[in-house]
């Protein structure tokens, strides 16, 4: 059994269903924080696994000790600065910087006793199991594990385009927009020999990919005279791809019995993530459209000021992805498809509900949010189900 | 419209990797031909990623760790092995190399090329290949020298007695003398192969007394009958404190008429031992003590053991011949379980060997990805084998410290010998029918003690059990037997018709296998007196025994297939194979490749291309 989660989920795709573009020249500063657990994965058959197998354990030649189970719970929380720019009115570049504020992994280790080991009169209990472990230098797991404080992920760069709109999208108000994201690999693999470890870059967060293209559709409805929506209907259908991850393997100078791969796996191992099409719904009603003012934020303009979006937002939305099969790439097949089993082809869906309150009418250029995803709700198959919860802080600025 | 070109891209990258994974063999066939270097070449270079993973998760992070907890008790004994070289973790490796290298000097100069060709085809050092094909008898040998030391610091059965059995007027012991004194009493206490007592009363009252220099613990007593657990405060068990180092337990309860009945005993003593870890007392081997009573109506040599639902017991390997009357159109098969030591990794590397050599009959073997051996196999003359360990201190490893006890300050736990795999090989590249295998067993000098069933196509039948003969009884190490043989008091050693074998992982005509002696403070007992193996092995033959009863006349290779899959037999935890050898035929019907592997179809191999 090794205990490092290579993989955490963080349930979102980040910037599912927009096709907001920024006025030309300006900046948006958005400041979030993440909070993400995870403490599934969903089998070939829809049922709710440990993210991690089962370790059964043997004296050798007195049969089973025990089985080693481990039901670990990650909790992940991340701070996310996003920089936006509006190139044109039909063009937003951004940059996204991804931060692990901290990773907490609490293991959860219990202990199936085995066969009756006629050396000591009994059954292995956990502690003895333990016990016999550290004869053979094999430190106790942790129960409880933290780390990644202040390390950074994959940065991201991204742009939008709002695309061409012809007669009846313009008369309808339709907006669609291109997304096309690349990440920069700054992020950090997990500890070869640790026994319990996260990291830190995209597919191991396992949020977004490496590169994504977003095919993103908006139609707002129920507009009043300023041309405010009181309900919006977005999709969005986008693809991901993961670049191949290099790994180095465990050598066991740490953890003996349960990291010593690298004189069977190789020295190093290369994991190629299966990539990732999606498509989302959301849906936007805004109760509270509130009252405006002239302000700095509208140039002084009222009319434009009763533009700006509502004070109060309420959005659901559900995403669901078919993801492609991962392959391990090492010197042993057998090692390989250890974990290839649990990355066949397979399916997750995201339910997220949110609310924004937006100060933009009123003449602050800020708008706060908050957001619930989870992936827990709607059995998926071969993924792991992650629930998030976000607050955060947006601003638009314009410096010219 | 047309669709952004790197939307496109993406979808066409995605939907590329939609394969699922598939899972790789966890049994391998591989054909390999040519000359020995030509052929271990091969073999390396086929089964390149399995041997590596099969040495590091067997050997090195299974095995090696797990020797090397013995390495203090050893030191403390033979202190060469705290010297420098055994230091840093290499204990266990170093002195298992040292025992290879010792072997190798048995070995043909064909068996040096094949393991050299293994080592150029899969990467693996050549003294590495060389551990992983000898390491078996090496560990089973330095095990049964850890275990049988270990075992002297654990309580003893000093005596059982059934009391009133020698004033019953029956023959219990079926030595044709009634009542005569001591009927019933078992002191010393010494296993027997079968049934110790027949005919006991339903009300007789059994008195055991234990001993143990640090005293026996009357909490870690346990005494079972049928499916009844005695411990201490169970109504019907008195425990008497007869002095610091002596416990008199008796049994009083009622026993069923005509019924088998296993007594089953253990205990720990009170001193707490740190190494190896975990705390532990000194335990006891648990034994057996297997009797009827009254109205059951048997022989003592005709009574076979019940099975045991204690949950702390396991099937060891077996190996069953039949041929002739016993089966289905009088066709020869041999049939194995092998239980040996899975540690969750040897089932996803088992492999089927196929042998086409430039001389010689054509031959596979059942085994492992890196091994040339194999613990069972079949020529294309029809010849198979089939071997189980058996347990002895009569073995090579305590031949070189008697070598060497004048100074045990430089003396070493040394292997020598033939094992059993390679001398499976030359059988298989020899042999032309069971004669000539048995011959060829005799020839060889042997690293442990093994029982082995051999058999060919025309019916040949021999077992044959092997020890190192340290002692010189004049065996030389080698003791085969026919169905028709017939033992001291005229009955077939473990046949239960005239066509049949059945072989364990224990001995049946080499008993004892040792004397009892005490050499440089160490006691050496026999088999039955200290192997982990001794009792459930012959539990094991006895439901083989019953389940071939029932079918005999009417054997085939599918009912061979449905016995060796009965969960009675089959150990859960260290199952490695079963194979059904079809003489007639040449085919290899094998089911291996999970844990257990019962959980395994069996398929057939032909044993040419």
């Amino acid at each position: 059994m090794r205990f490092a989660l290579c993989v955490l989920l963080v349930a979102s795709v980040a910037r599912a269903t927009e096709t907001q573009t920024l006025p030309t020249g300006t900046f948006s500063l958005d400041v979030s924080y993440l909070s993400s657990s995870l403490d599934k994965q969903w089998s070939g058959d829809r049922k709710a696994i440990s993210l991690i197998d089962d370790s059964p354990r043997y004296e050798p030649g007195a049969g089973l000790q025990g089985i080693l189970r481990a039901r670990p719970r990650a909790e992940l929380s991340i701070a996310l600065l996003q920089i936006l720019y509006g190139v044109t009115d039909w063009l937003t570049v951004g940059l996204y910087v991804p931060i692990v504020l901290q990773a907490k992994v609490t293991t959860n280790l219990s202990w199936q006793p085995g066969d009756y080991q006629s050396s000591v009169g009994r059954v292995y209990s956990f502690d003895d199991f333990w016990a016999w472990a550290a004869s053979l230098g094999q430190p106790r797991v942790p129960d409880q594990w933290t780390g990644n404080q202040g390390k950074l992920s994959d940065l991201v760069l991204g742009g939008r385009v709002l695309l061409p709109r012809v007669g009846f999208m313009e008369k309808s108000h339709f907006r669609w927009a291109g997304t096309l994201s690349v990440a920069l690999p700054t992020g950090t693999n997990f500890d070869p020999e640790a026994a319990v470890s996260v990291g830190t870059n995209l597919w191991e967060l396992n949020a977004t990919g490496d590169v994504e293209t977003h095919l993103a559709a908006d139609q707002p409805l129920f507009l009043d005279d300023d041309g405010v929506a009181r309900v919006n209907l977005g999709a969005d259908v986008f693809g991901s791809f993961f670049y191949p991850q290099r790994y180095v393997a465990g050598t066991g100078k740490v953890n003996p019995l349960l990291d010593n791969i690298a004189p069977y796996v190789g020295s190093t191992y290369t994991v190629n993530p299966g990539s990732w099409l999606g498509a989302s719904f959301n849906l936007e009603v805004s109760p509270i459209i509130g009252p405006s003012r002239a302000s700095i934020v509208s140039g002084g303009d009222a009319a434009k000021a009763r533009a700006l979006p509502a004070l109060l937002t309420l959005s659901a939305g559900i995403t669901h992805v078919r993801t492609a099969q991962t392959y391990w790439h090492s010197e042993s097949p057998t090692w390989d498809w250890d974990h290839e089993k649990y990355w066949q082809p397979g399916d997750k869906t995201t339910v997220r509900v949110g609310v924004t309150v937006s100060f933009l009418r009123l003449g602050v250029p800020l708008q706060l949010y908050a957001n619930y995803r989870t992936q827990s709700l709607v059995p998926g198959r071969y993924t792991r189900a992650a629930d998030v919860f976000a607050v955060g802080a947006r601003t638009v600025l314009k410096f010219w | 419209m047309k669709t952004p070109r790197p939307l496109t891209l993406m979808l066409a990258v995605s939907l590329g990797a939609c394969a699922p994974a598939t899972p790789p063999p966890t049994r391998e066939l591989i054909d390999v031909k040519g000359s020995a270097y030509e052929r271990g070449l091969s073999h390396g270079t086929q089964l390149r990623s399995k041997i590596h993973s099969f040495y590091t998760t067997l050997l090195t992070n299974a095995l090696f760790p797990y020797l090397s907890r013995e390495q203090p008790d050893i030191a403390s004994f033979l202190p060469v092995y705290a010297g420098e070289r055994f230091q840093n973790g290499q204990f266990a490796y170093q002195l298992l190399l040292d025992s290879a290298h010792a072997i190798e000097k048995s070995l043909p100069r064909a068996v040096h090329e094949e393991l050299q060709g293994v080592a150029d085809g899969s990467g693996l050092s050549y003294d590495e290949v060389l551990v992983l094909n000898t390491f078996v008898d090496t560990v089973m040998a330095v095990r049964g020298v850890a275990l049988a030391i270990r075992l002297t610091r654990a309580p003893q059965v000093e005596s059982i007695e059934f009391v009133g059995v020698d004033h019953d007027g029956v023959d219990n012991d079926g030595d044709g003398v009634v009542d005569q004194p001591g009927e019933g009493t078992f002191s010393p206490w010494v296993p027997a192969l079968a049934g110790q007592l027949v005919e006991v009363p339903t009300t007789t009252t059994i008195r055991m007394v234990l001993t143990d220099a640090d005293g026996v613990d009357p909490a870690s007593l346990r005494v079972s009958l049928g499916d009844s657990l005695f411990t201490q405060g169970s109504d019907g068990l008195t425990i008497t404190s007869l002095s610091a180092t002596r416990l008199e337990v008796v049994l009083a309860t009622p026993l069923d008429a005509a019924s088998i009945d296993t007594l089953v005993i253990s205990a720990g003593d009170l001193a707490l031992r740190q190494q190896p870890p975990p705390v532990h007392e000194s335990f006891m081997r648990t034994e057996e003590l297997v009797f009827t009573t009254s109205g059951a109506g048997l022989a003592p040599r005709d009574v076979l053991r019940p099975a045991l639902n204690d949950g702390r017991t396991r099937p060891p390997g077996f190996a069953v011949g039949v041929r002739r009357s016993a089966t289905q159109g009088a066709a020869a098969f041999l049939a194995t379980d092998f239980a040996l030591l899975d540690a969750n990794t040897s089932h996803k590397h088992t492999a089927i060997v196929r042998h086409q050599p430039d001389s010689g009959p054509a031959f596979a073997t059942v085994g492992w990805a890196g091994m040339v051996i194999g613990l069972s196999g079949m020529n294309a003359n029809g010849v198979a084998y089939a071997c189980s360990p058996s347990d002895t201190l009569d073995n090579s490893v305590v031949g070189s410290v008697f070598a060497q006890v004048a100074d045990l300050t430089t003396a070493t736990l040394t292997a020598k010998g033939t094992p059993i795999g390679f001398a499976g090989r030359k059988v298989l590249e020899t042999a032309t029918d069971t004669a000539s295998a048995v011959a060829v067993m005799k020839s060889l000098k042997h690293v442990y003690g093994w029982a082995c069933t051999i058999e060919d196509a025309a019916g040949g039948l021999a077992a044959v059990e092997t020890d190192s003969d340290i002692f010189n009884d004049g065996s030389g190490g080698v003791f085969p037997y026919a169905p028709e043989d017939r033992d001291a008091t005229g009955h077939t050693y473990s046949s239960v018709g005239a066509d049949d074998l059945i072989t364990g992982s224990s001995f049946t005509k080499n008993v004892p296998d040792s004397p009892t002696l005490m050499i440089a403070g160490q006691r050496l007992v026999p088999q039955r007196s200290w192997s982990g193996f001794f009792f459930r092995s012959r539990r094991v033959m006895d439901a083989v025994a019953r389940k071939l009863t029932a079918q005999y006349g009417s054997v085939t290779a599918d009912s061979l297939q449905t016995l060796l899959s009965d969960p009675e037999v089959v150990d859960h935890s260290d199952s490695m194979n079963e194979v059904v050898f079809d003489l007639g035929r040449r085919e290899i019907r094998a089911a291996m490749g999970t844990e257990p592997t019962s959980d395994s179809p069996f398929e057939i191999t032909p044993v040419s291309p």
